[in-house]
C-alpha cells in the first residue's frame, strides 16, 4: 500500500468505527441491510439487463460533480441553501431505505429508488416535487422496474408506520408515477456496484470484507456517487477504504487493474468526508427548517 | 423522448395528440391496443408510427409492470433489426401511457400468408436468407445484451415497407423479453395464450430455465415456416389454467425430430415432465421420417445443415445466434443482403407484399366509430393501405404483452455465465476513463469474435449493396 494514501487515509479511517452504528447515523443501514450470502437466489437476480455498461443509458447520463451540487432555481428563490439540498436528500435516502425494509424489498430495489430520487433532482425543483410524495414513489416505481413490485396500497400502508402525518394518497402515488416516468426521461436501467463489488472481492481474495464493503455501498447512496461514477469505481473505493481500515495490502491488486487510482482515492475520500462531517443524526428540526422554507411563499 | 406539455393540457385531449394523423388499429390485447398513425410534425411529416396504448390499470396499481418492463429495455436497446422506440407519451388525465415506434409495414406473418394464399409459390431465397440473417442479426445483438425475446414467431418479426430502410427486419414486441430472472409467477397470470408452435421442447417437457436457446428453437421453426410457408409443427394446444403438458405440440416434433433420448441429451431425464412421464412420452416410439423430406431440402445442403442445428433438442448445444451467422449456409449465393424484399432492383421483380392489415374504424380511446367513413384524415400509408386486404373484423389478437411468463427458477448456468453482465468485468481490464475510448475498449474486449452488435453483413462486397 502506497505510504502516503495510507497516512491521508489514517486519519479519517481512525474515526470510522463500524461497529457503533446507531439508528440514524450515516451507519444506520449496517443494522438492516446485512449482506446476503454471496451465491444466493437475490444475488442470482442481480443479472443486469445490459451486458455493456458503456453503452447503457446510466453511462450516458454521468455527470460531473459540478452539475449535481446545484439547487435547482426554484428551490434557491425560497431560500434554500446548497447543504439544506443535501441535507434533504440524505434523510429522504434514509426515509427509503426505512420504507424499503419495511416493504421487504431487495437491496437492489432500494439503490435503484434513490438513484432516480437524486436523479429527479438534477432535473426538478422540491418546490414542484415534494421530496415526501417523490421517495415512496420512487421506491413504488423501483420496484417495478427491479420485478419485485409492491403494490401502491401497500407502500402508503408501511409510508404510514414510519410517517403518520402522511398526506397524499393512492391516486398522488400513481400520478406521481407517471410524472416521475417523464422526468427520468423513461430511462429506468440502473447499475450498482454490488455486482461487481463479489466478482472484485473475490478476484482480491477478500471475501471476508463483504460486509464491511456492502455497508459502505449501502451508505455510499447518501451521496450523489451513483450519479457521477461508474458504479464498479464505486465498488473499487469500497474495497480500498475497507483494505485500509483492515489493514492489507492492496497495492499490487489495484497496480494490474489499471485503473485511475486518483478516481478511486477521489471517491474513497468522499465517502470519508461524508462519514466525518455526518457524525451526528441530522436533528429533525434543522429536517423540518429546510422543509418549511419550500412550502413557504417566495 | 417524452413531452413535458402534455401535464398542462387542460381539455381531456393531450396536446402530443395533435402531432398525429391517426389512420387506425393494427392490434390488440391484454395491454391495450396498438395504432397507425402519421406524424405532422414538420421533422417528420408523413412518417408512420405505430403507437401502442397501455391501458391503465384498473387495480389501482399505476402502469403495468408489463409497460414498464418494455419501456426500460427498449430504452437501453438500439440496433437496425430491432424494432425503434421514438417516443413515450403519458395521457395524465385518463393515465394511459402510450409507445410510438417507428412502424413496419410487413411481418413475417403476412408475408408468408400472402406466399402460401396469393402467389402460391414458394419464397425467393435471396429473401428467405435475407429475413433469416437480419432476425438472427438482431437477436444476437439481444443475446449479447442479456436479453431472452421469449414470444419469437412470425408475427412478431416485422418487415419494413417501401422507403429508407425498405426490406429491413425488425424484431419486436418485447412485453415478454426478459433481462433477468424474473421472479416465480405461475404461467396462467395473465389468461392470454401465447403460441405453443415456437415453443422450445424443454420448455415443453417443463423446463423452467430460460435460455438464449429458446429463442434460436423458435428462429428454427420460423425458418421452415419460410421454407415451407406452413408452421413446422402446428399442435393442438391444451388449454388450462396452469401451464398444463402440452402433448399434442411434442408428439408433432417428435414425429419429425425422432424421439429425443437421454444419450443425445444428457438433461432431459432432469425435465419434470419427462421425469414424470404421465402420458407415457417416454415409450412412445416415433418412425422417423426425418426433417430434411419435411423441408424439401437435401440433408447435406447447408440450409438443412443450419437448420437442423437450431433445432437440436439438447439446448446446450443448439446453435447460437453468433455461431448461426457465421454458417456456410450464409456465406454462399444468394448472399444475404440488407434488403430482403427486393432480390436485385435491376434484374427481378419484388413481390408486393400486403402491409398489415389496420382497422380504421377506432380512435385512440379505442372507441369504434359506427361509420368507417369517418375514419381518420383519409390517409393511405406509402400508398399501399388503401389498397391492401380488408382489416380483419376482429384484428388478429397480437398478445404482445405479459400474457405469459413461464415459472421460472435460476438462469441455467450452461449458456449464459459466460455473457454474464458484470462477468465482462475482467478486473484486469477495467478502462479507466468514462469516454469513447473506454467505451472502444469494452467493445473490443466484449466482441472477441466479431460477432458483437452489428457485424454488418457478410461479405460487404455483396452486389447487394
Amino acid at each position: 500500500m502506497n505510504l502516503q494514501v495510507m497516512q491521508l487515509l489514517k486519519p479519517k479511517a481512525d474515526t470510522f468505527d463500524v461497529s457503533t452504528s446507531d439508528d440514524e447515523g450515516p451507519q444506520g443501514d449496517l443494522k438492516y441491510l446485512p449482506c446476503p450470502p454471496l451465491n444466493s437466489e437475490a444475488c442470482n437476480c442481480e443479472r443486469e439487463m445490459a451486458a455493456n455498461f458503456w453503452t447503457s443509458s446510466h453511462f450516458k447520463q454521468l455527470l460531473e460533480p459540478e452539475e449535481v451540487d446545484v439547487v435547482p432555481s426554484l428551490d434557491k428563490e425560497k431560500g434554500l441553501t446548497l447543504e439544506e439540498f443535501k441535507m434533504i436528500k440524505i434523510h429522504m435516502t434514509n426515509y427509503i431505505s426505512r420504507l424499503g425494509q419495511q416493504c421487504k424489498v431487495r437491496q437492489r430495489v432500494v439503490a435503484t429508488a434513490i438513484t432516480y430520487f437524486r436523479r429527479v433532482y438534477t432535473r426538478k425543483s422540491m418546490t414542484e416535487y415534494d421530496p415526501l410524495l417523490v421517495a415512496p414513489t420512487c421506491l413504488y416505481l423501483a420496484s417495478k422496474a427491479e420485478e419485485s413490485t409492491v403494490q401502491a396500497r401497500h407502500v402508503i400502508f408501511y409510508i404510514k408506520k414510519i410517517h403518520k402525518k402522511f398526506v397524499y394518497d393512492l391516486k398522488d402515488i400513481l400520478e406521481m408515477e407517471m410524472k416521475l416516468l417523464e422526468a427520468l426521461n423513461y430511462y429506468l436501467v440502473v447499475y450498482h456496484p454490488y455486482r461487481a463489488l463479489s466478482q472484485l472481492l473475490q478476484d482480491v481474495g477478500m471475501a471476508d470484507l463483504t460486509f464491511l464493503c456492502w455497508s459502505l455501498i449501502n451508505d455510499s447512496y447518501k451521496m450523489d456517487l451513483i450519479l457521477i461514477y461508474p458504479p464498479y469505481m464505486i465498488a473499487l473505493a469500497c474495497i480500498y477504504i475497507a483494505s485500509v481500515l483492515k489493514e492489507k495490502d492492496t497495492t499490487a491488486w489495484f497496480e494490474e487493474l489499471h485503473v485511475d487510482m486518483n478516481v478511486v482515492k477521489n471517491i474513497s475520500m468522499e465517502i470519508l468526508d461524508f462519514y466525518d462531517a455526518y457524525r451526528q443524526p441530522i436533528p429533525d428540526e434543522r429536517i423540518n427548517a429546510a422543509l418549511s422554507k419550500l412550502s413557504s411563499k417566495p | 423522448m417524452g413531452d413535458g406539455s402534455s401535464s398542462s393540457s387542460s381539455s381531456s385531449r393531450p396536446a402530443w395528440l395533435q402531432q398525429y394523423d391517426l389512420v387506425g388499429k393494427i392490434g390488440e390485447g391484454t395491454y391495450g391496443l396498438v395504432f397507425l398513425a402519421k406524424s405532422k410534425l414538420p421533422s417528420n411529416k408523413g412518417k408512420c408510427i405505430a403507437i401502442k396504448k397501455f391501458k391503465h390499470s384498473k387495480d389501482g396499481d399505476g402502469v403495468s409492470p408489463t409497460a414498464i418492463r418494455e419501456i426500460m429495455l427498449l430504452r437501453e436497446i438500439s440496433h437496425e433489426n430491432v424494432v425503434k422506440l421514438v417516443n413515450v407519451h403519458i395521457n395524465h388525465v385518463d393515465m394511459s401511457l402510450y409507445l410510438a415506434f417507428d412502424y413496419a409495414e410487413h411481418d413475417l406473418y403476412e408475408i408468408i400468408r400472402h406466399h402460401r394464399e396469393k402467389v402460391n409459390h414458394s419464397m425467393n431465397l435471396y429473401t428467405i436468407k435475407s429475413l433469416l440473417w437480419q432476425l438472427l442479426n438482431g437477436l444476437n445483438y439481444l443475446h449479447s445484451n442479456w436479453i431472452i425475446h421469449r414470444d419469437l414467431k412470425p408475427s412478431n418479426i416485422l418487415v419494413m415497407g417501401e422507403g429508407d430502410e425498405q426490406g429491413v427486419v425488425k424484431i419486436a414486441d418485447f412485453g415478454l423479453a426478459r433481462i433477468y430472472q424474473a421472479p416465480l409467477k405461475p404461467l396462467s397470470e395473465n389468461g392470454v395464450v401465447v403460441t405453443i408452435w415456437y415453443r422450445a421442447p424443454e420448455l415443453l417437457l417443463g423446463g423452467k430455465h430460460y435460455t438464449s436457446a429458446v429463442d434460436m428453437w423458435a428462429v428454427g421453426c420460423i425458418f421452415a415456416e419460410l421454407l415451407t410457408l406452413k408452421p413446422l409443427f402446428q399442435g393442438a394446444e391444451v388449454k388450462a389454467q396452469a401451464n398444463p403438458f402440452q402433448l399434442d405440440q411434442l408428439d408433432k416434433i417428435f414425429k419429425v425430430l425422432g424421439h429425443p433420448t437421454p444419450e443425445k441429451w444428457p438433461t432431459l431425464v432432469n425435465l419434470p415432465h419427462w421425469l414424470q412421464d404421465q402420458q407415457h412420452i417416454q415409450q412412445r416410439k416415433y418412425d422417423n421420417p426425418g426433417l430434411f423430406s419435411v423441408v424439401h431440402l437435401p440433408p447435406k445442403s447447408p440450409a438443412y445443415d443450419l437448420l437442423s442445428k437450431m433445432l437440436e433438442y439438447d439446448p446446450r448445444k443448439r446453435i447460437t445466434a453468433a455461431q448461426a451467422l457465421e454458417h456456410e449456409y450464409f456465406r454462399m449465393e444468394p448472399l444475404p443482403g440488407r434488403n430482403a424484399l427486393v432480390p436485385s432492383p435491376l434484374v427481378e421483380k419484388a413481390v408486393n407484399y400486403p402491409a398489415r392489415p389496420v382497422d380504421t374504424t377506432t380512435d385512440f380511446e379505442g372507441t369504434t366509430s359506427v361509420q368507417p367513413s369517418q375514419q381518420a384524415t383519409g390517409n393511405t400509408v406509402s400508398g399501399s393501405v388503401a389498397s391492401m386486404v380488408p382489416a380483419r373484423p376482429v384484428p388478429r389478437s397480437m398478445p404482445l404483452v405479459g400474457m405469459q411468463r413461464m415459472p421460472a427458477g435460476g438462469m441455467a448456468a450452461f449458456n449464459l455465465a459466460s455473457q454474464a453482465g458484470m462477468g465482462n468485468l475482467n478486473p484486469a481490464a477495467i478502462p479507466m476513463q468514462r469516454g469513447s475510448q473506454a467505451h472502444q475498449q469494452q467493445l473490443r474486449r466484449k466482441d472477441p469474435g466479431g460477432m458483437g452488435m452489428n457485424t454488418g453483413y457478410p461479405q460487404q462486397k455483396s452486389r447487394r449493396f
